[in-house]
């Protein structure tokens, strides 16, 4: 099966450009090979996914001539998961001129992902970081603006320059809606078809390439072949495999997991990201976690109490004295500024030592009292109005008056598939774009990089990276009625017919399960692992894979909506995915950015990494059911950075 | 807390529906409208009975996805929230809930609470962007935009296509999202090339689909989970009627 | 338009011309526009009319005959004025009868969230108020307009002149408490037409600042309450005087 892309994949060559860091780029673009205009509608690319890398994507290759046809699960192209950033998108533009630059974009995103990601995409990044703002605007993106009318800026999630654009809360929604009505005006010239409501289920692979997609109508229930030249998964993250997140419901792993089935490399798995601020969970019902903007951090600070007697006491009798603003003393330069690892893992623990907050003793402060003394309720209520809302909705609670409780969740995932510098994975044909790749954060990802990073793949890099591939590959005439379409079309049946079969026996139902695995990858793969709990996981995670596949309840029939048979499919691919992460976590013995090991920190109980054994990327191999995936590592050269201890002390 | 359900069943688009009433004890305060939804189905999959089906996906109100009429409020009781954002704790012990899909012509039911809103991407494709291409722009600032105008754009920018105005609207008119598309642009220079003709195609549009005509209820401001008000559908309508005076298109 | 091709400049301007009256939008202008003028109708109607309130008929039957006295023009004032209505009632019905097409299956339950909403029963019913106030008109213009005239004796003389008496035709029609009730109820679904109606107009054709729109809120009740019981006052008055 995906033995051909095996063979080429074997080197994992990255194709990095030569030549100085700043070149790079342009002249791999120079070099790139060229589509005639008129073969271009000749070829169709397949894009999966519409958040903002896919309908960027999908919206550029449209631009530039190609047939495109666009997929994703919601009911529109534009509820993406991306719709839900709030905060902020970073440019290296310089308008405050605080002194930022190309240069300086670039060392703070490496700096932030402790020195696990590549130089040279890295370096891209912050080159057309500017460019992704300008269109935008163009687009006419409603970003914040000064009295005067030029581009606001803001600090945002650790960095301390202001280079995060923003449009009011809503920053992914105003993008991802610029990227839509982009997608929308192609549409209506006839260049890109919208399929929605459709999950994939499968890649297409003929000769080795892959050359189509198997997808289920999630409104009939037909299983549907699509046929192109090129394959973009802009399929987003996989944080849903904690269960509790603050992703939407509906993100998931599949597409990215059956893509790794068929031989694309999977990198990174045990690299996830926990945002320091978000509500608490209130209880076993708890579906999802809401965050709330890191934003809040420039004037909120973070406490809990120095008494763990004063733990269930109203916070306003706590005196001063015995609050422990415990970032601010421990890194006097940073303070509530420092990286959401740092900020997240200082919450647990506080947390673990007793000192938590709130019911479940699973929370601290973040207190606004002084910033509201100091700058007026107005100016408050202004910058955070929307948010303070939205927390007393969820809560009941009033941050007004009384300090808003916050506990860290899993929020953001830098692992994903392997791609190489042009965004290809290691199955020719095959592209990862935006969250759903590994490529540019690191070990943990700057606040407002997500979003830079999804529209720099899908505006500026993509369509000049599968315009080469397509000029350089020949492409042998396929249909959906080809042998391979057929067989993966089988393979897909037969699974949902399994999860049918078992289901009308089964007892328990699949949100069980999946709130059972998510149990599992938050206490023993989440903020904080050891050895011995990851081996424990290893454990778990087959045992109740087993069951699943034994005793899952399912009601229903696979001809018609079934949301439940939905979550099952991406349910048994979390599992998969949970026990990679959990071996990717083992072996990697070091602590990096989100990946903490507790054998492997400083004294003062900071992150420890180990450059000498661990600077590469690893990229796992898919080996067959019930094997283990095999290990290929990409050594990581810093040639334009000096590797240092991270310390925001 | 315990609560009767009264919610609208229906297989498929071609299918007729009805209500079934379900009785569900032990609810937390602290669920969210949905989550109490999810707690339904839970029981239900173990009788083994079909779930009932509904739309969600950010459960933040951001994504617009979830839809819900709960007792003949589109999104429930509460302004400004959406169906997702709504919690047990704003029902009372014992309450009788009634839980109906959007209803309109334009916006089919295709399962129990799901309804079809593509109409509201053929309205954004009729007109609802910028024609610029992708690639390389000016410089971002170099169109300076006032921020009284940059802010009251994002007011209707806000908007998140959840078709609550429709479910709400006596007349199962989309104006409010159809103005709030177009206003968005009123307010920016970029939108100014194609302001005539933008109107002009999107309101076409959202007549085609069958939506209703506005007769200025303004219900759908008060249903908006984003408090978008109808003064947009005022300028929509000054735009469409200045496009239409002057023909220089 | 962008959709159509550049060549046949009629075809464009015809598509053009269907398309804008074929539009929502330009539907809610005509009712606004005819709304708006039948308002200033009524306006007219009432400060001709305020002469019923003088126990003497002779200034509103020299009201009556002043505008009788213009001929040809008032003949065309009144087509005028008949064109006025039935394009408001026919869109009215258009509009309708569209809007309760684009739900046909209904809420089990309904209710209004309140707030900014100008949902009430003047809103949510002008078809019916609509409909009552032209099954009042089809009676009131068959009575006064085409009721009894100089050749069934309704004739007073003046300056010299024969004219209709129109005066003692309306003070006998107000002697029958129906018709002073028809009347009294038909002023009262004036008000509600009117208390949406008015606002409604100027939403409808694109007035748009914040401070406009709750005065015209507030006019418009102010002018629906003082239509309506100016009118109502003349039948009350002359039943009970
Ligand atoms: C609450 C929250 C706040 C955030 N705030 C910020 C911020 O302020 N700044 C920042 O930079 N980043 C932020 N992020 C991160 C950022 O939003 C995401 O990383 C980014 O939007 C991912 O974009 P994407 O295009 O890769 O994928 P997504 O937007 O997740 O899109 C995935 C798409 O793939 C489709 N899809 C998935 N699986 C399948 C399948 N099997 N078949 C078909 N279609 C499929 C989905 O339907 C969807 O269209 C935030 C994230 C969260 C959760
Ligand atoms: C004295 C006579 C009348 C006056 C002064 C009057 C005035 C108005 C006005 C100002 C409006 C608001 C238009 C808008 O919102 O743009 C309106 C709406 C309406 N009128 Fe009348 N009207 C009169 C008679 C009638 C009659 C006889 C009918 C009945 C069939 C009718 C049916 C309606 C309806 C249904 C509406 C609402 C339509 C909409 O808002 O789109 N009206 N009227
Ligand atoms: C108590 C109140 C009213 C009285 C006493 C009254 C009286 C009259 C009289 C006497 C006439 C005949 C005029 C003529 O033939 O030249 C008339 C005509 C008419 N009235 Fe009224 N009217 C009243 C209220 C209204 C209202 C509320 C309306 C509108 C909604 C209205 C609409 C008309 C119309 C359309 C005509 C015909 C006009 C014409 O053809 O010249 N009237 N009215
Ligand atoms: S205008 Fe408001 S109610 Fe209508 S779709 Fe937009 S957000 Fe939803
Ligand atoms: S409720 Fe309906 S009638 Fe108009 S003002 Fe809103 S669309
Ligand atoms: S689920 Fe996204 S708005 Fe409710």
């Amino acid at each position: 099966m995906p033995q051909q892309a095996l063979k080429q994949a074997m080197a994992l060559n990255s194709k990095i450009p030569e030549g100085p860091l700043k070149d790079k780029w342009e002249s791999h673009k120079f070099n790139i090979k060229l589509v005639n205009p008129n073969n271009k509608r000749k070829h169709t690319i397949l894009v999966v996914g519409t958040g903002l890398a896919g309908a960027s994507a999908a919206a550029s290759l449209a631009e530039l001539g190609y047939n495109v046809q666009t997929f994703c699960i919601q009911d529109s192209p534009r509820r993406a998961h991306s719709i839900a950033a709030q905060g902020g998108i970073n440019a290296s533009k310089n308008y405050p001129n605080d002194g930022d630059s190309i240069y300086k974009l670039f060392y703070d995103t490496i700096k932030g992902g402790d020195y696990r990601s590549r130089e040279a995409n890295v370096y891209r990044l912050a080159q057309v970081s500017g460019n992704i703002i300008d269109q935008c605007v163009a687009q006419g993106v409603p970003f914040a603006r000064e009295y005067g009318g030029a581009l606001s800026n803001r600090s945002f999630g650790g960095a301390q320059l202001s280079r995060t654009f923003y449009a009011r809360g809503q920053t992914g929604q105003q993008l991802l809606l610029g990227a839509y009505s982009s997608l929308m005006k192609n549409t209506q010239a006839g260049k890109i078809k919208n399929f929605t409501r459709r999950e994939m289920l499968d890649v297409v692979m003929v000769d080795g390439k892959a050359r189509g997609i198997i997808c289920r109508n999630l409104v009939t229930g037909q299983i549907e072949r699509y046929a192109g030249d090129a394959v973009l998964l802009c399929t987003g993250g996989y944080g849903r495999v904690y269960f509790l997140s603050t992703n939407a419901f509906n993100s998931n792993a599949t597409a990215a997991w059956r893509a790794h089935k068929r031989g694309a490399y999977f990198a990174n798995p045990c690299y996830v990201q926990i945002h320091p601020t978000c509500i608490p969970v209130s209880g076993q019902h708890q579906s999802k976690l809401t965050l709330m903007s890191e934003s809040l951090r420039n004037d909120g600070r973070v406490w809990c109490p120095r008494k763990k007697e004063d733990t269930k006491k109203d916070p306003a009798t706590i005196p001063e004295a015995d609050r422990n603003y415990y970032l601010e003393e421990k890194y006097p330069s940073f303070g509530n500024l420092v990286p959401r690892d740092v900020a997240s893992r200082n919450a647990k623990e506080v947390c673990d030592n007793g000192f938590g907050v709130g019911a479940t003793g699973q929370a601290v402060y973040l207190d606004f009292k002084d910033a509201i003394k100091r700058d007026g309720l107005n100016v408050i209520k202004d910058k955070y109005g929307n948010l303070f809302d939205m927390y007393k909705q969820i809560t009941g609670e009033d941050p007004y008056k009384t300090p808003m409780k916050m506990y860290p969740a899993i929020h953001y995932t830098m692992g994903g598939l392997w791609v190489d510098y042009n965004l290809m994975t290691t199955i020719p044909g095959l592209y990862a774009l935006g969250e759903a790749n590994f490529s540019d954060h690191g070990a943990n990802r700057l606040g407002a990089s997500a979003l830079m990073q999804g529209l720099a793949d899908g505006y500026f890099v993509a369509p000049y990276t599968v315009g080469d591939y397509i000029a350089s590959e020949k492409f042998k005439k396929v249909t959906t009625e080809d042998k391979e379409f057929v067989d993966a079309e089988k393979e897909v049946k037969a699974k949902t017919a399994k999860f049918l079969e078992i289901g009308a026996k089964g007892k328990k139902t699949v949100l069980e399960f999946y709130k059972e695995l998510g149990q599992i990858t938050w206490n023993k793969v989440g903020m904080s692992r050891t050895e011995a709990g990851l081996k424990e996981a290893l454990e778990k995670i087959p045992k109740l894979k087993e069951e699943f596949y034994s005793n899952l309840k399912l009601v229903g029939s696979g001809e018609e909506l079934n949301k439940a048979l939905e979550l099952a499919g991406r349910v048994s691919d979390f599992f998969e995915l949970a026990e990679l992460m959990a071996r990717d976590a083992l072996h990697r013995t070091e602590s990096c950015g989100g990946h903490f090991r507790e054998e492997s920190q400083t004294p003062e109980g900071e992150a420890k990494r180990d450059d000498k054994n661990f600077s590469y990327v690893a990229a796992w191999e898919y080996k067959g059911e019930g094997q283990p995936q095999a290990l290929h590592k990409e050594d990581l050269k810093f040639e334009n950075v000096k590797l240092a201890e991270r310390s925001y002390k | 807390m315990n609560f009767t359900l009264v919610v609208w069943r229906q297989d498929s688009k071609e299918k007729e529906g009805k209500f079934v009433t379900y009785n569900t004890t032990d609810v937390s305060a602290d669920m969210s409208f949905l989550e109490m939804l999810d707690y339904v189905n839970e029981g239900l999959t173990k009788k083994n009975e079909r779930p009932i089906e509904y739309d969600s996906d950010c459960r933040e109100g951001i994504c617009g996805t979830c839809s819900c009429m709960i007792n003949g409020q589109a999104h429930g009781p509460l302004r400004g929230v959406t169906t997702c954002q709504l919690h047990m704790r704003s029902f009372k012990d014992g309450d009788t809930i009634v839980i109906e899909p959007w209803r309109a012509k334009a916006l089919p039911v295709i399962r129990d609470l799901i309804v079809d809103r593509s109409a509201f991407d053929r309205i954004q494709q009729a007109g609802g962007y910028v024609s610029v291409k992708t690639g390389p722009q000016p410089d971002g600032n170099s169109i300076l935009i006032g921020k009284e105008a940059a802010d009251k754009a994002m007011d209707a920018a806000q908007c998140i296509g959840c078709a609550a105005c429709v479910a709400a609207c006596p007349n199962a008119s989309a104006s409010l999202f159809t103005a709030a598309k177009v206003t968005q642009f009123v307010y920016l220079p970029q939108g100014k090339p194609e302001a005539k003709t933008r109107v002009m195609n999107m309101v076409e549009q959202h007549d085609k689909e069958g939506f209703g005509n506005c007769t200025n209820i303004g219900e759908c401001h008060a249903a908006c989970p984003k408090d978008i008000s109808i003064q947009h559908i005022a300028v929509m309508k000054a735009e469409y009627i200045k496009a239409s005076a002057c023909d220089d298109t | 338009m962008s959709a159509t091709s550049p060549n046949a400049n009629s075809t464009k301007n015809y598509n053009r011309f269907n398309r804008i009256i074929s539009s929502s939008v330009f539907q809610k202008v005509t009712m606004a526009l005819t709304g708006l003028l039948l308002i200033g109708f009524v306006i007219m109607h009432l400060s001709g009319n305020i002469t019923l309130y003088f126990p003497d008929g002779t200034p509103f039957n020299k009201y009556a005959e002043f505008l009788a006295s213009f001929g040809g023009l008032f003949y065309a004032a009144e087509i005028g004025l008949l064109v006025l209505f039935l394009v408001h009632i026919v869109t009215a019905i258009q509009i309708t009868r569209l809007n309760k097409a684009a739900r046909p299956i209904g809420y089990k339950a309904y209710q209004t969230k309140g707030g900014p909403s100008r949902a009430n029963l003047s809103s949510r019913f002008m078809i019916v108020s609509g409909v009552l106030l032209l099954g009042f008109l089809v009676l009131h213009i068959w009575q006064f307009r085409f009721g009894p005239g100089v050749a069934d004796g309704y004739l007073v003389e003046m300056d010299g002149k024969q004219i209709r008496d129109l005066h003692r035709l309306v003070v006998e029609t107000f002697q029958n408490p129906v018709f002073v009730v028809i009347y009294v109820f038909a002023m009262i679904m004036l008000a509600f037409h009117l208390r949406h109606g008015f606002w409604s107009a100027f939403q409808s054709l694109g007035a748009r600042s914040p401070n406009l729109h709750n005065i015209l809120q507030k006019l418009a009740i102010l002018l629906a309450v003082a239509i309506s019981l100016g009118f109502m006052g003349i039948p009350i008055w002359i039943y009970f005087r």
